[in-house]
């Protein structure tokens, strides 16, 4: 039979199926749920698959109609996979902004984290590894400069900068209204747990250390809690810029969590990547303690202890992979010990003099670094006679660019200065004219930087006071701190490393290593030429080894070979090792692969336990983060922030372990095998004290992640209960079972969703008393045209309902209320509640009554989760969604064997079927 | 463009050095005229309609977002534009707001060039940046889209972009990296003729050809611009945190309204892409998208007209600040043509019809309110648009002729 006629005969007797199990309602006549299959089958643009799913699936026929037998069914899915036909789309992508950052990292030894410095590249794709994503112009040189910036770090021209250690105590100054929830303590600090008026988690900062230049520190704490409860004590490390009194403070950049479980001194590190400019503050965090004034319980930190930029060996690790076997010769690197806190003034061998003062409140006061000593004019026994003035004496004439200035906090603000002129002088005895003046905020006690309109060498400036605060109607002035701000260049030491060689072949050999590495390939002389000579013109023009190594690396890095997958590999072996290095590791392969590639040897047997083995490595997390974040949309979980007057309790902290919990579960399920059903319920999750006390679970003390087990009356357990789902299918205030609903069935379920109809208006609940929810949303029941969607759309979040946006569970609505003037943060909220949940629904035949009800109702068809999972896995891992043909094949597979709706052999099936495809 | 065009423009510059550009200005404005530019902004949530047509027709001060507006003399709104084969849409249509490209959220949709990418061919190669591409947040796409309908993914960090604008460079690490970056460019046009020989995809080499040849050409682009200095401005970009929001819009607007005022470009998109979490302006805290499906309801109207009044008052800002720098015998408004508009007419019941459309400036003999018999291609406009521009395509999108809506 030739296939035409094969074809045809197959045309036949599918219009002969259709025709009795389909077109009685989904004809042009009928057109039930407004679908004309007989119209739309005719077109060829349409690719059935939204027919072929719901056949398959066994969700159409309806269970009342009359149901083809087993061989009916597969004649006409056959026949949907063959009418898409073959797949036209590309047959190559481009590697994702992740993929980039990660492959470089392990190419070149280093650790950082600059995808965001590549725009968001995903669009509205499902997966960021889609094949319709192309580059442009602009993305490749986002791309080029990441690539000259990782390489900088890995080999920096201007060589290695000092390591340089601190030790402190001493924690910055911080508003009234804050300042009271610590207290000095034995040789360190004592701090309660206090939230900003806004609700941000208000930390404290810490003074004498900043980090000079970016790179890797590490923090060491030593600290303890000062509590007999039985929870630990959460330190939690940020780093963002120092804030004084800021009413509504930012939030900072969470570095790290510390635990602390005992009231002896603990030493803990934290490894974190600072940039100048950046200061590091501490939040300490237990429920039992809020806002304890003058504490008595909270965390002790005796001393933080800094020292970086670290690098990882001596000399970096960067060096001895890419000139192995080269002479690496490296500048002794000594680790200095920072001084302690120093003005610029000091730096610039600076002194000062003031127009009067009052005892103990001299001048050396606005020098020490603290804005609660203050210097004071004279008021004692005689009041001073104005003009108040402060005198900078520069006699090394270094550039001065402005004054930085900051007001003394507390007390009743008397003295605080508000107006002020300065002026220049050579001698200290003629003043020229005023070269500025200005107002200063007396509210706040940041720095208040006072650029000169051009820096100046004078030896002696004037700030003269013109106005300040009097409120017994005396002429005083005081200041908290007052400084120059000085253009002294530090002396920054540095260490250099250099590669003893100018060899041409040298660089060869380097360039040839790093190209079989991140090309997965073994090169000839005219493949590695391009590179080569792009490295050999540099080393002939600037003499420099590593310089020219870097442009050569760079040319491989920017190469299509590298950006667009698959590559141009020398075997079959190699193509496969990229491939999996991509999708399991986001990088780029391994030794053991590149060795198992070179003897084309990773097939059968050798290519499973390779996948099995790449599974274990630590590198495989990415894989997961990055297809869960894709899969369950939680890319976007921080961009909903849920509302403190309903979710009080919500913190950065909650955020920060939600979506920890879900990425350790999926692993767990794919490393240990464990069968789909998981991911609707199990009898355990991924949890730490935070979560814990959120989700009402008992007995977890502790911020490290671990896997509890829980008796079947807790709702979690599975993906839906998850706090990172929960929070994330809302918009911080209201949850919406609609939007939850879609997400099921989408992301869980596998149903796909069409766009609703022209000119509907569209439904977004809101829990307020009139009406309930559900009478609200049953409105899409008295609508035909959107029932036909949304009854297997809705039900699925009225089970969600029991669980308010962030994630908690609930029994009743709460009703927002509104607050006196600005917004106060309080644990208790601002609520009152409101009526009781109603979660049950129904699907289909199915009835349920919560969400224990609805878990059951999906668990009754495991296969058809597990169908769902391989096929967003199949999609993140090759770049598009299945063909149908592919879609039959991973059906068929499910079906085949119990343990086949595992994860791990879902992950394998799908990976290891894709190579088998690249290799026909 | 020739050289010695170049040159010419050289002399109005803003962009030259200080000391020289004053020497030059006086010699030379009064001969060349200022140069146009244009901006698009969408609004992708669109406007809800009550408050933003004027109630009386003709009449700007019956709309209640309008009525503010100081500049009303010098704007029209239009009313009944639409984009065929977008009646109605899911969030996709925001793709297609600049290209008309149909069907927008069919699986296999590929968007075609957007008409900023057009003008910019035509009046962006006098600056240093040829076009700029906003938005409010990292999400790789806004409303350009070059000729290939690849997305043109927008700057959103205010702080990068005045960077990147007027940030001071170390020159002659500039010049060294554009050097190295040409010489792998060469290199890399070596692999791919290496990779073609050896058999490789070749459409996957032509496809990554396109990409470094625009790539070779804003090398060669910047090289040229590495001998001016960029122009010497005054940080504005606000800080306040409180309104994150407002603060944004604010800022992208100061931003091209910089950029404009030292002809670092000419050719501007804004994408004021809409979110789904909660944002924050004055009066009102809420989720943007969900307030955005008010059904109608009175709580969620209020606070969704105060987000939007709140994106009119920076917009008002804009306008009337352009409108006070002085440039020839005009202002920079009259100069420059603003298109602000949607992809959405209705984004309560998503629908497309009667998108939200006002043109400001250019210098036009403005109309105040323009109603359109019957729902008209909102590409009839952009083809007017490029005529005035001097661009000849005979269409653009599904536009089916130029109205001549805008006169003078």
């Amino acid at each position: 039979m030739g296939s035409e006629v094969l074809a045809a005969s197959l045309d036949e007797k599918a219009v002969e199926l259709l025709e009795s199990y389909c077109f009685d309602c989904h004809d042009t006549a009928s057109q039930k749920g407004n679908l004309n299959m007989e119209e739309l089958l005719k077109k060829d643009s349409f690719d059935g698959a939204l027919m072929f799913e719901n056949l398959l699936t066994g969700k159409m026929p309806p269970a009342d109609k009359d149901q083809p037998d087993a061989e009916e069914k597969r004649e006409l899915l056959q026949w949907l996979a063959g009418r898409q036909g073959k797949h036209v789309g590309k047959s190559f992508r481009r590697i994702s902004r992740n993929e980039f950052v990660y492959s470089l990292n392990d190419l070149l030894g280093t650790d950082l984290d600059l995808a965001g410095q590549i725009p968001e590249d995903r669009g509205t794709n499902n997966f960021d590894s889609n094949r319709k994503i192309q580059l442009s112009r602009e993305m490749l040189e986002s791309y080029f400069s990441v690539a000259d910036e990782i390489l900088n770090q890995a080999f920096p021209d201007e060589g290695f900068p000092l390591e340089k250690s601190w030790v402190t105590n001493k924690v910055r100054d911080s508003h009234e209204t804050y300042r009271i929830y610590h207290r000095p303590y034995q040789e360190g600090t004592l701090f309660s747990w206090t939230r900003a008026n806004n609700g941000n988690s208000y930390s404290f900062f810490y003074d004498n250390f900043e980090p000079p230049v970016a790179g890797w520190y590490e923090l060491t704490f030593e600290a303890a809690k000062v509590a007999d409860f039985e929870d630990d004590m959460t330190l939690q490390v940020y780093a963002g810029k120092y804030y004084y009194a800021d009413d509504r403070p930012q939030l900072q950049r969470l570095l790290g969590v510390i635990s602390l479980e005992n009231r002896e001194v603990e030493t803990r590190t934290i490894r974190a990547y600072l940039n100048p400019g950046e200061n590091v503050s501490v939040h300490c965090f237990s429920r039992h303690n809020f806002r304890q004034q003058n504490p008595q319980q909270g965390i002790y930190i005796k001393q933080l202890k800094a020292r970086g930029p670290v690098v990882d060996s001596w000399p970096p690790s960067s060096y001895k992979k890419i000139f192995e076997g080269l002479k690496i010769e490296a500048e002794q690197r000594k680790v200095q010990k920072a001084s302690g806190f120093q003005t610029e003034l000091k730096r610039i061998g600076g002194a000062l003099t003031v127009s009067s003062f009052q005892k103990g409140m001299e001048k050396e006061k606005i020098q020490d670094g603290s804005n609660m000593t203050f210097w004071h004019t004279r008021f004692s026994p005689t009041v001073a006679t104005p003009p108040h003035y402060v005198i900078f004496e520069n006699p090394n004439r270094a550039v001065i660019e402005g004054l930085s200035f900051a007001t003394w906090s507390g007390g009743n603000g008397n003295g605080l200065v508000k107006a002020y002129e300065i002026y220049f002088s050579d001698d200290g005895r003629t003043w020229g004219e005023k070269v500025m003046g200005g107002a200063l905020d007396v509210r706040l006690a940041n720095e208040q930087p006072i650029v000169f309109p051009k820096e100046t060498r004078s030896r002696f400036i004037k700030f003269k006071v013109t106005d300040s605060v009097q409120l017994d109607g005396k002429s005083i002035a005081s200041i908290g701190k007052l400084d120059v701000i000085a253009d002294v260049p530090e002396q920054r030491k540095v260490s250099k490393v250099t590669v003893a060689s100018d060899s041409p072949d040298d660089l060869e050999n380097v360039l040839r290593t790093f190209a079989e590495k991140a090309l997965s390939s073994k090169l000839s002389n005219e493949k590695l030429a391009p590179y080569f000579r792009a490295g050999l013109a540099n080393l002939k023009k600037s003499g420099d080894f590593v310089q020219a190594t870097k442009l050569g690396l760079k040319a491989i890095l920017c190469s299509p070979g590298f950006l667009m997958a698959p590559g141009e590999h020398a075997n079959p072996s190699y193509a496969r090792a990229a491939d999996l290095a991509r999708s399991l590791w986001l990088s780029v392969p391994d030794d053991e692969l590149l060795l198992l590639a070179a003897g084309d040897k990773l097939e059968g047997e050798v290519l499973q336990i390779q996948i099995q083995r790449m599974l274990k490595e630590q590198r495989s997390e990415r894989m997961i983060r990055s297809f869960s974040d894709q899969w369950l949309n939680l890319q976007g979980l921080s961009k909903v922030t849920p509302s403190l007057k309903l979710y009080p309790l919500y913190d950065d902290l909650l955020n920060h372990y939600f979506p920890v919990e879900t990425r350790k579960y999926l692993q767990h399920l794919v490393q240990e095998n464990l069968p789909a059903r998981n991911l609707i319920d199990s009898d355990f999750t991924f949890l730490n004290q935070r979560l814990a006390w959120h989700y009402g679970i008992e007995g977890v003390t502790g911020q490290n992640i671990r896997k509890v087990n829980f008796s079947d009356e807790v709702p979690r357990g599975g993906l839906l209960t998850m706090g990172s789902v929960l929070k994330v299918t809302t918009d911080g205030f209201d949850t919406s079972p609609i939007l939850r609903g879609a997400w099921i069935s989408k992301n869980i379920v596998g149903t796909p969703l069409s766009p609703p109809p022209e000119s509907v208006p569209a439904l977004e609940p809101e829990h307020g008393e009139a009406e309930t929810l559900k009478e609200q949303i049953d409105q899409h029941k008295s609508n035909k045209t959107c029932y036909a969607c949304h009854k297997s759309i809705d039900p699925y979040g009225f089970a969600l309902e029991s669980f308010d946006a962030s994630g908690e569970w609930r029994e009743r609505y709460k009703i927002k209320q509104a607050h006196k003037s600005t917004f106060q943060y309080s644990p208790k909220g601002y609520f009152k509640v409101g009526v009781p949940v109603d979660a049950s629904g129904e699907i289909g035949a199915d009835k349920f009554k919560n969400i224990f009800g609805l878990k059951k109702v999906l668990l009754s068809n495991e296969r058809k989760i597990a169908y769902n999972f391989a096929k967003k896995f199949f999609e993140y891992a090759r770049g598009g969604k299945p063909k149908l043909e592919q879609r039959l094949d991973l059906w068929d597979f499910l079906g085949e064997a119990e343990e086949n709706v595992r994860l791990k052999n879902i992950v394998t099936e799908v990976l290891i079927s894709a190579l088998n495809e690249a290799k026909e | 463009m020739s050289n010695f065009i170049r040159r010419e423009f050289l002399k109005f510059g803003a962009a030259l050095p200080l000391a020289m550009r004053s020497l030059n200005l006086r010699a030379a404005t009064s001969v060349k005229a200022p140069p146009k530019r244009v901006i698009f902004i969408c609004n992708s949530l669109g406007f809800y309609e009550p408050n933003f047509f004027p109630k009386e027709r003709g009449d700007l001060t019956s709309s209640r977002y309008l009525k503010e507006m100081a500049v009303r003399e010098k704007m029209t709104v239009f009313q009944n534009f639409f984009h065929p084969g977008m009646e109605t849409s899911n969030h996709d249509s925001e793709k297609s707001f600049l290209t008309g490209a149909f069907s927008p959220e069919a699986t296999n949709f590929t968007n075609t060039i957007s008409l900023d990418q057009i003008l910019a061919r035509e009046m962006g190669g006098d600056t240093r940046f040829p076009y700029l591409s906003f938005s409010i947040y990292d999400r790789g796409w806004g409303c350009s889209w070059n000729d290939r309908g690849v997305a043109i993914p927008p700057m959103h960090d205010e702080r990068q972009i005045f960077e990147r604008l007027f940030g001071e460079e170390d020159l002659s690490a500039k010049r060294k990296q554009i050097e190295n970056d040409q010489q792998i460019v060469q290199s890399l046009y070596r692999d791919m003729e290496q990779i073609k020989k050896g058999g490789g995809d070749a459409s996957k080499i032509d496809s990554y050809r396109a990409v470094i040849s625009e790539l070779e050409a804003q090398l060669k682009h910047e090289e040229f611009w590495l001998k001016t200095k960029k122009p010497e401005v005054l940080n504005t970009l606000s800080d306040d945190q409180e309104f994150a929001f407002s603060t944004k819009v604010r800022n992208l607007f100061e931003l091209s309204k910089v950029a404009f005022q030292t002809d670092s470009t000419r050719v501007i998109t804004l994408s004021l892409d809409w979110i789904y979490g909660a944002i924050n302006v004055p009066g009102a805290t809420g989720g943007w998208h969900t307030l955005s499906h008010h059904g109608g309801k009175a709580d969620a109207l209020n606070k969704l007209s105060r987000v939007e009044s709140d994106i009119v008052k920076h917009l008002n800002q804009f306008l009337s600040e352009l409108d006070q720098i002085e440039e020839g015998k005009r202002s920079l408004l009259d100069h420059t043509t603003v298109v602000i508009g949607s992809n959405f007419g209705d984004s309560s019941n998503h629908t497309c019809n009667n998108l939200p459309t006002i043109v400001a400036g250019g210098g036009y003999r403005h109309q105040a309110h323009t109603v359109l018999e019957k729902p008209t291609p909102l590409c009839n406009l952009y083809l007017e648009l490029l005529h005035k521009h001097n661009v000849d395509l005979g269409s653009f999108g599904s536009s089916e002729k130029n109205l001549g809506l805008l006169r003078g």
